[in-house]
């Protein structure tokens, strides 16, 4: 079963009240940022307190993301050596256009665990798409590296480039969020979702993140730790949900041992994926309970 | 924090966004100083101007902030922007003056007090130890003796007047200790005054002549946008500059008198002597009281020799006009310069 | 690495610290340290900033430190922010150990 990415809480990189903050909330991960929330003044000094924030006791059990900046802007790959150097688990690359930047990044990141010594292929690899060409090239960028967990949406400098505005119903970002979802699901990664920007509207982000997950998402970035709850309650399967895929588990696990090699409930076959994705509702409920 | 702040600077060329600032800082009843270079400003999210801040070299003025806003971190956001641009000017050493109540407000910034008049300013600047450190290394200069006088000069130019006052006071101290001040605006720049200064006393030998600091405070720099009118302003800048000369400057030489001419001309001048006798003798300052001697002006053809004359005969006349009235070294000097740079002399006569 | 010019790096903010470097003449570590705990952690801060400084071989530079409650991992950050603006360079072959 896959790790639990639905909620990726965003910390800004030069805060560091938030740095050193961020501990006390529950994402399934926490997204540093070093781009376009960090004055160009501080990208230095950004970059030292999240390379020593990572390294933190108290950031031990959860996964730690970090967004750099581009490879090709004077401060990506200093970045990139910093944070594999501190035990980053993912790198997100912003603005991922084609296939080639996964593999520069990708480049960059193997000499650095190289250099000091890093396992090799452990530091993993998310991309942010933030273009029409990026959608474009959605399908092939998922599929360009073994180090990518998932791909992401984001729409603030998507929606500039395809010259719109975000709107509360996000029907400008409707092809683009579909053709994330198929082209991660086609690689058999994750898709991620954009941050929904008005922290103080629960309403307006409850609905945008059940649109989301009904398109099949995986989970969201979040800039408020309010947000955690919500977005997990609303990834949670429903008391219905829930009581099918035990039905579906028991009778996986019956024929099982019966030494059955088909497995049937109500007349139907029961193939892998369905029980597969019994066993990832069961996961979610987990994780955050039954749906409220 | 809830609220979103865009902090931008603002340049003296930026005309309308200055008038902006300025209709701001007149809200809050203060005026605009004509000296600063930039401010750093907050807009809120309906684009009005919420906090200021400006930066006169290295004195940090006009800080003002939306009353209905204050206590909720505006001011140390202002605050930090402003050090980190004054900072990247490369401008460490800063000084700010503001109104008594600012106090805390600076202190939690990292600012430290060095002097104040009830009521009306104080004088921070942003070190616990810059002033200290300063009297330290003036004390490495202290002289041995029971009278250890204290002069204060601008020079603008070292005139006979001038020299006629360190002599006296060489005569009747054990040794005197000269400061020259650095004030920037003067019509003849600091390197010369200090040169010029040197070349007239290099005979005297009980002196020891110390170059401008910080500490001596500039009356062309000091702020006035807070207070009422041009006799607080110079009330308040003799306070301050007269109270680290007092405290801390004096002690760290010994000094135990302070040496000045009388000012029949300079009605600024006269003044500053008259509160300089309360000031280094009052008990509100807990230091040694220092003896204020006034030695009458030298006079050339029945008038005073000052600065003053010098610089209206020499707009007026040329430097063939004050011969009589300064030493060599000055009259060589007016000469150099007066020949090469018609433009100061139109400045002087301005 | 060599310091060269003043520097500063951090914020007034609560949980950050703002770092002032100086050169100065001598071979010293001069330390001035206003802090809000100062009573509770004032001397582990100034170990702390020692030891930061001692690390990376650094010498002959005054440290003015601004603190707002920051955490030890914030006081080191910054500090090593601000002594590689001192050194006025971008140090691209820094010894990551050191930090």
């Amino acid at each position: 079963m896959s790790k639990l990415r639905r909620s990726m809480l965003f910390v800004p990189g030069a805060n560091a009240a938030m740095l050193s903050n961020s501990f006390i909330y529950s994402p399934d991960a926490l997204m540093f940022d070093l781009e376009d929330s960090v004055a160009i003044t501080e990208k230095d000094t950004a970059r030292l307190l999240v390379f020593h924030a990572l390294q933190m006791p108290l950031y031990k059990n959860v996964e730690k993301v970090v967004r750099v900046n581009p490879i090709d802007s004077p401060y990506g790959k200093l970045d990139v050596e910093a944070m594999v150097r501190a035990g980053v688990d993912v790198i997100r690359l912003p603005k991922t256009d084609s296939a080639e930047d996964i593999l520069e990044m990708e480049r960059h990141i193997l000499q650095v665990e190289r250099k000091c010594g890093r396992a090799e292929g452990s530091t993993r690899m998310m991309a942010a798409i933030e273009s029409a060409q990026g959608v474009i090239n959605a399908p092939e960028i998922a599929k360009s590296s073994r180090r990518l967990i998932g791909i992401a949406l984001g729409a603030e400098d998507y929606v500039r480039d395809i010259r719109t505005e975000r709107s509360p119903d996000g029907i400008e970002l409707m092809f683009a969020r579909c053709s994330i979802l198929q082209a991660a699901r086609a690689a058999g990664i994750a898709a991620f979702d954009t941050v929904y920007s008005n922290a103080n509207n629960e309403e307006g982000f409850i609905h945008e993140a059940e649109h989301i997950k009904q398109l099949g998402f995986d989970g969201k970035s979040l800039i408020n730790p309010r947000q955690i709850e919500l977005l997990h309650n609303v990834f949670a399967p429903t008391r219905k949900e829930v009581g099918n895929a035990r039905l579906i588990i028991e009778a996986a696990e019956n024929a099982s041992r019966q030494g059955l090699g088909v497995v049937s409930l109500n007349g139907k076959m029961i193939d892998a994926p369905i029980i597969e994705r019994a066993r990832w509702v069961l996961q979610r409920a987990e994780a955050s309970g039954i749906r409220q | 924090m809830n609220e979103e702040y865009i902090f931008c600077c603002v340049l003296k060329t930026e005309i309308m966004r200055w008038q902006q600032i300025a209709n701001f800082l007149q809200q809050n009843n203060l005026n605009i100083d004509t000296d600063i270079e930039q401010f750093i400003v907050a807009f809120d999210e309906q684009q009005q101007l919420v906090a200021c801040g400006g930066i006169a070299g290295r004195v940090l003025k006009c800080i003002a902030i939306e009353p209905h806003l204050r206590g909720q971190g505006l001011a140390l956001r202002l605050l930090t922007t402003l050090l980190n641009q004054a900072f990247s000017l490369h401008r460490y050493e800063l000084f700010i003056y503001t109104k008594p109540e600012n106090e805390a407000m600076f202190t939690e910034c990292g600012f430290h007090l060095l002097a104040t008049v009830n009521g009306q300013v104080i004088l921070l600047e942003n070190s616990a130890t810059r002033l200290k450190r300063y009297c330290q290394r003036l004390a490495q200069q202290r002289q041995d003796g029971r009278r250890i006088g204290g002069i204060v000069m601008n020079a603008n130019p070292f005139t006979l007047g001038h020299r006629y006052l360190v002599q006296q006071a060489c005569k009747e101290c054990d040794w005197v200790h000269l400061f020259v001040v650095q004030e920037n605006a003067s019509e003849f720049p600091y390197e010369d005054r200090l040169d010029l200064i040197k070349a007239g006393v290099a005979d005297l030998k009980n002196l020891t002549i110390h170059p401008g600091s910080d500490y001596l405070i500039s009356r062309a720099t000091f702020p006035s946008y807070f207070l009422k009118n041009q006799k607080i302003i110079n009330h308040c800048h003799m306070a301050l500059d007269l109270q680290l000369f007092r405290h801390d400057i004096a002690p760290a030489l010994g000094i135990n008198r302070r040496y000045v001419g009388t000012e029949p001309m300079c009605e600024v001048t006269a003044q500053y002597n008259r509160e300089m006798a309360y000031w280094l003798t009052t008990a509100e300052v807990r230091a040694p009281q220092i003896e204020l001697h006034e030695i009458e002006r030298r006079q050339q053809a029945a008038q005073p020799i000052s600065a003053c004359r010098v610089r209206d005969l020499l707009a007026k006349k040329g430097p063939e006009a004050v011969k009589a009235l300064v030493p060599e070294s000055t009259y060589r000097y007016l000469w150099q310069h007066y020949a090469m740079s018609q433009p100061l002399v139109s400045s002087l006569a301005g | 690495m060599k310091i060269i010019q003043q520097s500063h790096a951090g914020t007034l903010e609560s949980g950050d610290v703002l770092i002032r470097i100086q050169p100065i003449d001598s071979h010293q570590v001069e330390i001035e340290l206003e802090s809000v705990v100062e009573k509770q952690f004032g001397d582990a801060i100034r170990r702390l900033i020692h030891d930061t400084l001692h690390k990376l071989s650094i010498e002959g530079v005054r440290v003015i430190v601004e603190d707002k409650g920051a955490l030890d991992c914030v006081i080191r950050a910054r500090v090593q922010a601000a002594l590689i603006r001192a050194t006025g360079t971008q140090l691209l072959d820094l010894n990551w150990g050191a930090l």
